[in-house]
């Protein structure tokens, strides 16, 4: 029984967090927008602007539902929902601390990458339903660059897995920290157990993780459809991509995943390469900086804290680069991206059998 | 609880499965296929087969699904009405035929369950009385790689070997012809 209502409540709780995330995100970004074009940015509605979001989600929750008349209509209803819970499910399998993790499973990595597979079917859905040709357009857009973005993000997640041999986030995230129990050494040769902090992170214990977090940095930016990869939303030329037609509360809800895709993404590359909830301070000495900030307080706070500094830089791309031609946007997958997440995978597979085992 | 799970994703892949055949509108059928195999990916979590669950949704939704709808959209609307009316194409069935081989169907899973008997086979029973049986909380893919990369070793080289094969026929396929 106890189980049931848990069941029922994580979900509820991960829910209104994304809500609120997503709030405060949109009010994040309208300010870095206006910091970068240097203008103030939303100022009237609260003291700073800071009720701005509050106010924009009551219109949109208060506005009628409008079906075009020659939509498919069941598509056109379905498919936000089926966007939002793509997204949504992802949460599932991310560990917000230790052992604090809605479903602690050994496929959870495999598990978040199937998820998202299913988000591009919402979006193929949405714009097919609406019966507009700039949303079929921005629709066709968007999942032809979520399949080929989907490799490089597929590929240098193998190349950390070969490393960590789980596919288990909570495990990999114990794997880089002071409360791991194999070994781990900071770039292949000095053993940190006992120091912790970040030189026990991922990216850290192989340097070719660096390389493979931009990669996987930079293709988790077109899996969101953000800047500078915004092409199948580009509203210039396609007037909203394939949300075109959407209002209200429909509106509501592809936003919503759009943001809890950017939190999704940050979180996972969080995970995986920056030491997930382990904290950044290392142990000098007497001084136990990793010791003491190390708990389930201070888990949940440190993958907030970095999961929210990534989509920060996420937001401060997108203002300040300009967007992607269409064959540009290819070319650095197929040309740039995939070549060199190859390469890492093969660094990774000899980094296994040379240094680590 | 499971048991309503089970019943739930069984109808729900039965159901879009027979909406999917009679439907004329072909997005919603394609469509409809996604639910019937996500409910079949929903039915091997109950056979403790979770990565074979994930792998389904991950080849059939997020691969073969999505070039389905892509070829789907980019064929034109003449070619479409030839696949409405189905009766004068290579693909349909007199129904003749069609009944013989859901009759064949049938007996197969008559036979199935005259044959099948309650207690579980002597290989589980054997794996339980040795406590080498796996359940749902072990991990399973720690186990299909060892498998993979030594009994199975030869198919799973043979299937690596045909990929290739229709990576490169693809990406020629695709290639732009020089001039001459």
């Amino acid at each position: 029984m106890i189980d049931t209502i848990l069941h029922i409540l994580v979900p509820i709780a991960i829910f209104t967090f994304i809500a609120a995330f997503t709030l405060f995100a949109v009010y994040a970004e309208r300010k870095i927008a206006g910091f970068v074009q240097d203008r103030l940015g939303p100022m009237e509605t609260g003291k700073y602007g800071s009720l701005q979001t509050i106010a924009d989600i009551l219109k949109l929750l208060q506005k009628e539902l409008i079906t075009p008349s020659l939509a498919d209509k069941i598509l056109f209803r379905i498919a936000p929902v089926i966007i939002f819970v793509a997204v949504f499910t992802g949460f599932a399998v991310i560990p917000w601390a230790k052992d604090f993790i809605p479903a602690n499973t050994h496929t959870g990595l495999f598990f978040i990458m199937a998820i998202i597979s299913i988000d591009a079917l919402g979006i193929l859905m949405a714009g097919w339903g609406s019966n507009n040709k700039y949303s079929l357009l921005g629709s066709m857009r968007a999942i032809a660059q979520m399949v080929s973005y989907e490799i490089p993000v597929g590929l240098s997640l193998i190349t950390v897995v070969m490393l960590t041999q789980t596919l288990n986030l909570n495990e990999i995230a114990i794997g880089q920290g002071i409360l791991t129990n194999g070994s781990i050494k900071f770039l292949g040769f000095w053993e940190v157990n006992e120091i912790g902090g970040f030189f026990a992170w991922n990216i850290f214990q192989a340097p070719h993780l660096i390389v493979t977090y931009i990669i996987f940095f930079i293709a988790t930016l077109a899996e969101c459809n953000r800047a500078p990869f915004d092409i199948p939303e580009a509203e210039s030329e396609l007037v909203g991509g394939f949300h075109t037609e959407y209002g209200g509360i429909q509106f509501a809800f592809i936003f919503l995943a759009e943001y809890a895709m950017m939190f999704l993404v940050s979180m996972l590359g969080v995970v995986l390469f920056l030491g997930g909830w382990n904290t950044p301070l290392p142990n000098i000495g007497a001084i136990r900086l990793a010791d003491w900030t190390t708990g389930l307080a201070w888990g949940i706070f440190w993958t907030l804290a970095k999961s929210l500094f990534i989509v920060g830089i996420q937001m401060w791309i997108r203002w300040t680069l300009p967007r992607l031609r269409a064959d540009q946007l290819m070319s650095l997958c197929w040309k740039v991206l995939t070549p060199l997440a190859f390469v890492c995978m093969a660094i990774s597979a000899i980094w296994r059998i040379l240094i680590i085992a | 609880m499971e048991i309503i799970l089970f019943y739930a994703f069984a109808v729900l892949a039965i159901g879009s499965a027979l909406l999917l055949v009679n439907l004329k509108n072909i997005a919603r059928a394609l469509f409809l296929f996604f639910i019937v195999l996500f409910a079949m990916a929903g039915l091997y979590l109950f056979a403790l087969a979770d990565f074979v669950a994930i792998t389904q949704i991950m080849v059939y939704v997020g691969g073969v699904l999505i070039l389905m709808l892509f070829a789907f959209m980019l064929s034109n609307k003449e070619l479409l009405k030839d696949l409405k009316d189905s009766s004068g194409t290579f693909l349909s069935m007199p129904r003749w035929q069609a009944i013989v081989l859901s009759l064949g169907f049938l007996i197969l899973m008559i036979f199935g369950i005259r044959e099948w008997q309650q207690s579980p086979p002597t290989w589980i029973q054997q794996a339980r009385e040795n406590n080498t049986e796996i359940i749902s909380t072990d991990n399973n893919i720690q186990q299909i790689g060892l498998r993979f990369m030594t009994f199975y070793v030869l198919p799973f080289e043979v299937i690596s070997v045909f990929l290739m094969m229709a990576l490169i026929g693809a990406s020629h396929l695709s290639r732009k012809e020089r001039d001459r």
